[in-house]
């Protein structure tokens, strides 16, 4: 039982860091009808913010030594800065492009970050310590978790209700809204369509600072590559959950991070190295149950 | 007197097919006019062209003497110039009181959008009681009062209604009708209405355009087509015999 919820907490938190990834993919998908592959290297970006560039082997923490309450308006600001670039220098040129279009450049974008930072940063991971108090165990009637599993959880939850209420009540989420489900028709309302765009960039560079910082914590590691897997499978947590809706990039994020932290558990260890084979065999299984996803959005307008 | 809104020879191409070719009209302040026509003969795309939807090759389309930007449909919300689409086009997710709320942001004061908001929901009591649910959820009428009502939060001084009438019932569509004449009288709108059929807007319109294969067939005074036979010619491209050429004859004289 001990040993269930121990696992459960593990998936919990992995399942979060995919939903925040899920959501900063799915938001740009709903008005842009943009898959940004990108995303996952603006997660990179974030993490390697923190030190300085060089090709040393070490790194030396710059950002990344100072206070947290520092450090964390810090890179969520780089990491809008490139998010908000990356829409003016590539996508604006673009606006009147297909989506296939749209996400071969966020291809290019990806690329062009991960080469980018293999220039600056070079080859070799880095080890890198951040918040190491984090992984320090609590002990609750016998289940030993890292306090970093649940600050995880509890940030995503912050941001999860957080970007609700913005969305929700604020004037730019609704025109975020509005736009997102007949940008035309939100552009002859009026609306911004240009300025919601960069705004829409600008809190998924927020998730994506967020992630790089909870991610980097939990694997000490800094790598060029680091936020291509969380970008795939963040993706296919947004295709499980249906293309377009926001609830279900979450249910679909926390659902692919439960699934395979559950296999990782349970399967037999000579089936394990399997596990990301029977991860997309569920994929498929959902996919072919509800093929428009488990919360379909109610409006997939293909934009005019 | 020179007009509010006037087309000049306007030209839209979608790829190789040109949809409207040579368009001019125009509208006066305080006027309703009517733009009839079949399906495909360019009504839709003209209100586009004018709402900055869809770009023109050739033409101008002025609105009080200025020339209109072609593609900034926001610019376009901002000088008072207001569309309802054909379809509605709520946004179903949203609730009946954020759509309308969208179409109050341009106004930058939020005082003045909540005055806004109030006096919409005066003329709409129907979507006052619909206030918080899903604008998806409503009936195909109250989407289009809705559809109304948010165009007037952004305060316009000409609203294009396109195909108003538009898989609603009679009844519904007399009610529809009723609200735009009333926001006519009591907010000192100028109208731009596309319709298919003739026989409800020869009561409602001071003038009619007939359009056809994306350019102006015919136009007048509501009073002189009364009797229809010159725009069923207009209409539908052909003549006729005997006594309605005459009638299509005089009406154009």
């Amino acid at each position: 039982m001990i040993n269930f919820l121990q696992n459960l907490i593990d998936a919990l938190s992995l399942g979060s860091l995919y939903a925040l990834v899920a959501l900063g993919i799915g938001l740009l998908f709903g008005i842009l009808r943009l898959v940004n592959f990108a995303h996952g290297d603006f997660i990179t970006i974030g993490a390697y913010s923190l030190i300085l560039p060089s090709a040393s082997v070490t790194a030396t923490m710059v950002i990344g030594s100072w206070h947290w309450e520092a450090l964390i308006p810090m890179v969520c600001v780089i990491v809008i800065i490139v998010a908000m670039a990356t829409d003016i220098l590539v996508f604006r040129p673009l606006r009147r492009s297909s989506a296939p279009t749209l996400m071969i450049a966020s291809f290019a974008v990806s690329y062009m970050i991960q080469n980018g930072v293999l220039m600056i940063y070079g080859a070799r991971p880095k080890a890198v310590n951040l918040w190491s108090a984090l992984t320090t165990q609590i002990n609750f009637y016998g289940l030993r978790e890292p306090v970093l599993q649940l600050v995880t959880i509890a940030t995503t939850i912050v941001l999860m209700v957080g970007l609700s209420l913005f969305l929700k009540r604020s004037r730019w989420g609704i025109q975020m809204r509005a736009a997102a489900e007949d940008f035309r028709m939100a552009q002859y309302l009026g609306v911004r369509g240009n300025f919601v765009i960069g705004l829409a960039f600008a809190v998924s560079g927020i998730l994506a600072a967020a992630v790089s910082l909870l991610f980097l914590a939990q694997t000490g590691a800094l790598s060029n590559v680091m936020g291509v897997p969380l970008a795939l499978f963040a993706f296919v947590a947004v295709v499980v959950g249906g293309m377009g809706s926001l609830p279900g990039a979450v249910v679909g994020g926390f659902l692919v991070g439960i699934v395979t932290t559950m296999l990782q558990a349970y399967l037999p260890p000579d089936l394990r190295v399997f596990r990301d084979a029977f991860t997309f065999t569920f994929v498929i299984i959902v996919l072919l149950v509800r093929p428009a996803g488990l919360i379909p959005s109610r409006s997939i307008v293909e934009r005019v | 007197m020179s007009a509010m809104l006037e087309l000049s020879d306007v030209e839209v191409r979608y790829g190789r097919l040109v949809a409207l070719r040579g368009l001019s009209l125009e509208v006066h302040k305080g006027e309703v006019v009517c733009l009839i026509g079949p399906n495909g003969a360019g009504k839709s795309t003209a209100m586009a062209a004018i709402a900055g939807g869809v770009p023109r090759v050739a033409g101008s389309i002025r609105l009080n003497g200025q020339e209109l930007p072609a593609r900034k449909p926001e610019q376009i919300a901002r000088l008072g110039l207001s569309l309802v689409p054909e379809g509605r086009h709520v946004f179903g997710t949203l609730t009946v009181e954020e759509n309308l709320r969208v179409g109050g942001f341009l106004r930058g004061n939020a005082r003045e959008s909540a005055a806004a908001l109030e006096r919409v929901a005066g003329y709409f009591p129907r979507l006052k009681e619909r206030w918080t649910s899903p604008a998806g959820r409503l009936s195909g009428g109250e989407q289009q009062m809705l559809s109304i009502g948010r165009a007037l939060m952004t305060n316009p001084r000409l609203v294009m209604v396109d195909e108003p009438s538009l898989g609603l019932a009679p009844l519904i569509v007399d009610a529809v009708y009723e609200i735009l004449l009333e926001l006519r009288e009591r907010e000192g709108l100028t109208l731009l209405i596309n319709e298919q059929s003739s026989h409800r807007i020869l009561r409602f319109a001071d003038r009619i355009y007939v359009i056809r294969n994306g350019t102006i067939q015919l136009h007048g005074t509501a009073e002189a087509l009364r009797d229809g036979e010159a725009i069923k010619a207009a209409y539908f491209g052909f003549k006729g015999t005997g006594a309605n050429a005459n009638v299509v004859e005089g009406a154009k004289a």
